[in-house]
């Protein structure tokens, strides 16, 4: 009976503390949301459960979660800047294999650089600027951090939008939307990406110098010094690219799927009722084909990763001496294999960061299929239940 | 005669005694609600470039739906009966011809008006385990219908909660999802929450035939006594003609697209005239072993034509015992054949 018979591991105690916690804040702001969501608050539960008894998703997670917490923290932890080239203190420097020791002398130069006098230990070696490649891959983590989350969350809604409006209101408008979409998707994305992200620089450089805040914005959000606001145009017109192309996947997925949806009983009722179709599309339609698209959505996180670091390796974006790890790996590329070290670091996090989430999106599409939860629900209760039997006898 | 048809209604719709008058004919006496007019519901079908051809669905069909009162509207899988129950909540819109209630056209309503109508005009779907939205709960579900219409009633779960009542669920059920119901129990969600609109017209689409027979005969007395409390119009769409016969003041019955046989509801079961409705009634299985051996009059022959190609003449010939050379070429239209009880057919049996 052992291998079928599931009871709360560990591991479910701190996901029932995690959404429990989530509850009651949720619950301060909005009293009673607790008693009116009591099947909702269930159903997390059971989520993480499913999560928490998948390998694959285990593994996903922690690799998300552990790239996270390098991008934010990273910039903090970061032993020197991203630019601090310790070359002009120590020659050494200059494209030292891992766990290079050099010594900093005592000087105010050295000081001003922010390096400490002493021994300074490079983790992961130095580039041909003698730069720190630990401290700039961790910098370069913030960067990929900020860019997925800057395209994710415009591009794939502009799609989710078009694909709910051409699929639910189906005949010319569906033909019009779908005929701008193959446009889109038959062009290389990458190539389009290219293209715009070739042209947008000097119109994005207008509207920084026109909005300074949005400009500092960026700056902080990227972890960038203050004299480096002029590279900050090339990397955002990476993400107006990345906008521009990301969506028409978007649009014929949740096309097809509102095509079917929109068949249900439901939507039919909805409509007798009365119910405006805007409101159809988002609280009948979009909830109930939110799986796949959770599913689609954060494997593309690794996609846009990776995309945005092939781009930097054309290099377009990020711009030296900005830190960016498709950068970092273009500019060591002239020294491989004598410095295999500039390409295999940063080419090892991209590898971990978009399978991480190409493992967690992996492991949604069962956590987030309602049988499995069923399944899950039933073996703990069956657990509990044969506990109390054998206690009582 | 025509100040006395639209008596009742002010600012109706142009047509409307028109309609009233040609519609009447079928059920004298009764106060109309909502009436049916040459109403033709074509669906086309597509080939590979062109439209081949087209279904019809709905063929030519008026009707009279009197006010507290059900009409039952009876017919195999394919009759247009379901099609005629979306039509007449404008779910879809006609090929041609109107549908009025209270006297207004209601595919000609627009912005508030059309809200009116869908207030009042509701439908209880044949299928519970889908028409309830499986990702919200029944407060939500009853709520929409609340919000949707603006409808004042104070406070909100307190009203809804009045509502389960009257279905017979209770408060305990108001935040639960519907994959936590049975079948029945979730009909009587959907009931709920279209009587939370309080409206005068319900489309009862096949509510029972997705149910438990003991459940279905709990929904039934359910749904008659919401009627009489409420005077409730219902348009009770089945193909259990004995579920029909039980709700039923008038009885409808439909083959391909088109009404054969119209009248009182005991009339129509103890002296069928048309030589389908005759078939259908033999079709009702009956519980005893006895039955068997006597044999029923007419067997159930065949299968319903194509609505694509309807065949000439009658479109019950190829099936009927009874069809002569006339049937093959000329269509029957709908006679009265004793007092409020019409058929179309050249061969009415009795």
């Amino acid at each position: 009976m052992a291998e079928e018979v599931y009871e709360k591991k560990v591991l479910d105690r701190i996901s029932d503390a995690l959404i429990d916690g989530l509850v009651s804040i949720i619950d301060k702001v909005k009293p009673g949301w607790r008693v009116k969501n009591r099947g909702r608050i269930e159903e997390w539960k059971l989520m993480l459960y499913a999560l928490n008894r998948s390998p694959v998703g285990l593994l996903g997670t922690s690799l998300v979660v552990l790239f996270i917490i390098l991008a934010i923290a990273g910039p903090f932890i970061a032993p020197v800047s991203y630019d601090t080239q310790i070359i002009f203190c120590d020659r050494d420097a200059r494209l030292a294999p891992p766990r290079t020791t050099v010594q900093i002398p005592d000087n105010p130069f050295c000081r001003k650089l922010g390096l400490k006098p002493g021994n300074f230990t490079m983790l992961l070696g130095g580039d041909d600027y003698g730069r720190d490649l630990w401290s700039r891959v961790l910098y370069g983590a913030r960067t990929s951090l900020v860019v997925a989350i800057i395209v994710m969350a415009v591009g794939p809604w502009i799609g989710v939008l078009l694909g709910l409006v051409a699929g639910y209101y189906g005949g010319k408008i569906d033909e019009l939307l779908m005929r701008i979409t193959d446009v889109f998707l038959v062009f290389p994305g990458l190539i389009l990406a290219i293209a715009f992200s070739a042209v947008l620089p000097y119109r994005i450089q207008d509207v920084l110098s026109v909005h300074p805040l949005l400009a500092d914005v960026m700056r902080v959000l990227f972890a960038i010094k203050p004299e480096n606001e002029p590279q900050l145009a090339s990397l955002l017109s990476v993400i107006v690219a990345l906008w521009l192309v990301w969506w028409p996947f978007y649009a014929r997925l949740v096309r097809g799927m509102v095509l079917s949806a929109k068949e249900n009983t439901y939507v039919e009722a909805a409509k007798a009722l009365g119910v405006p179709s805007w409101k159809i599309m988002f609280k009948h339609i979009l909830p109930n084909i939110a799986g796949p698209i959770i599913v689609f959505y954060t494997m593309d996180f690794g996609g846009v990763i990776l995309t945005e670091a092939g781009l930097s390796f054309l290099g377009l974006g990020a711009v030296p001496p900005l830190a960016d790890w498709g950068r970092i790996i273009y500019d060591g590329s002239r020294y491989f294999p004598d410095a295999w070290w500039l390409v295999f670091f940063p080419g090892l996090f991209i590898f971990l960061t978009v399978l991480g989430f190409n493992l967690l999106g992996d492991a949604l599409r069962d956590v987030l299929d309602p049988r499995m939860r069923r399944s899950i629900e039933f073996k703990i209760k069956k657990r509990v239940v044969v506990e109390e039997v054998s206690s009582g006898s | 005669m025509a100040g006395v048809v639209t008596e009742h209604v002010q600012g109706a719709d142009k047509g409307y005694d028109e309609a009233v008058r040609e519609a009447w004919r079928f059920l004298p006496g009764e106060k109309p609600l909502v009436v049916l007019y040459r109403l033709k519901k074509y669906f086309p079908v597509k080939g590979l470039i062109r439209v081949k051809g087209w279904v019809r669905a709905v063929d030519n069909v008026t009707l009279l739906i009197p006010e507290g009162k059900t009409l039952g509207l009876v017919g195999e899988s394919g009759s247009g009966k379901t099609t005629i129950g979306r039509l007449v909540l404008r779910l879809i819109e006609p090929t041609s011809g109107s549908v009025f209630f209270m006297g207004r056209n209601i595919f000609k309503l627009r912005g508030r008006d059309l809200r009116w109508f869908r207030r009042n005009a509701q439908m209880v779907f044949q299928d519970p385990y889908g028409s309830l939205n499986p990702r919200m709960t029944v407060y939500d579900i009853i709520n929409e219908a609340l919000r949707t219409h603006k409808i004042d009633v104070g406070d909100p779960k307190e009203y809804i909660i009045k509502l389960l009542y009257e279905v017979g669920l209770n408060e305990t059920h108001l935040y639960r999802y519907p994959h936590e119901f049975s079948g029945g129990q979730r009909q009587r969600i959907a009931i709920a929450r279209v009587l939370a609109l309080q409206p005068k017209f319900i489309v009862l689409d096949e509510p029972t035939s997705a149910l438990d027979v003991s459940v279905q005969a709990q929904i039934l007395n359910m749904l008659k006594d919401l009627q009489r409390r409420y005077n409730l119009t219902y348009l009770f769409i089945s193909h259990d003609l004995g579920v029909v016969r039980y709700m039923s003041d008038y009885i409808a019955v439909m083959y391909v697209g088109k009404i054969v046989e119209i009248g009182p509801a005991e009339e129509v079961f103890e002296k069928p005239f048309h030589p389908y409705t005759k078939m259908l009634l033999a079709s009702i299985p009956v519980p005893d072993p006895e039955y068997v051996k006597k044999k029923p009059p007419i067997r159930v022959v065949g299968e319903p034509p194509s609505p694509v190609n309807p065949p000439p003449g009658c479109r019950f010939h190829p099936r009927c015992p009874y069809a002569s050379e006339k049937c093959k070429r000329e269509e029957p239209s709908l006679v009265e054949v004793e007092h409020g009880h019409w058929v179309a057919c050249w061969h009415p049996l009795n």
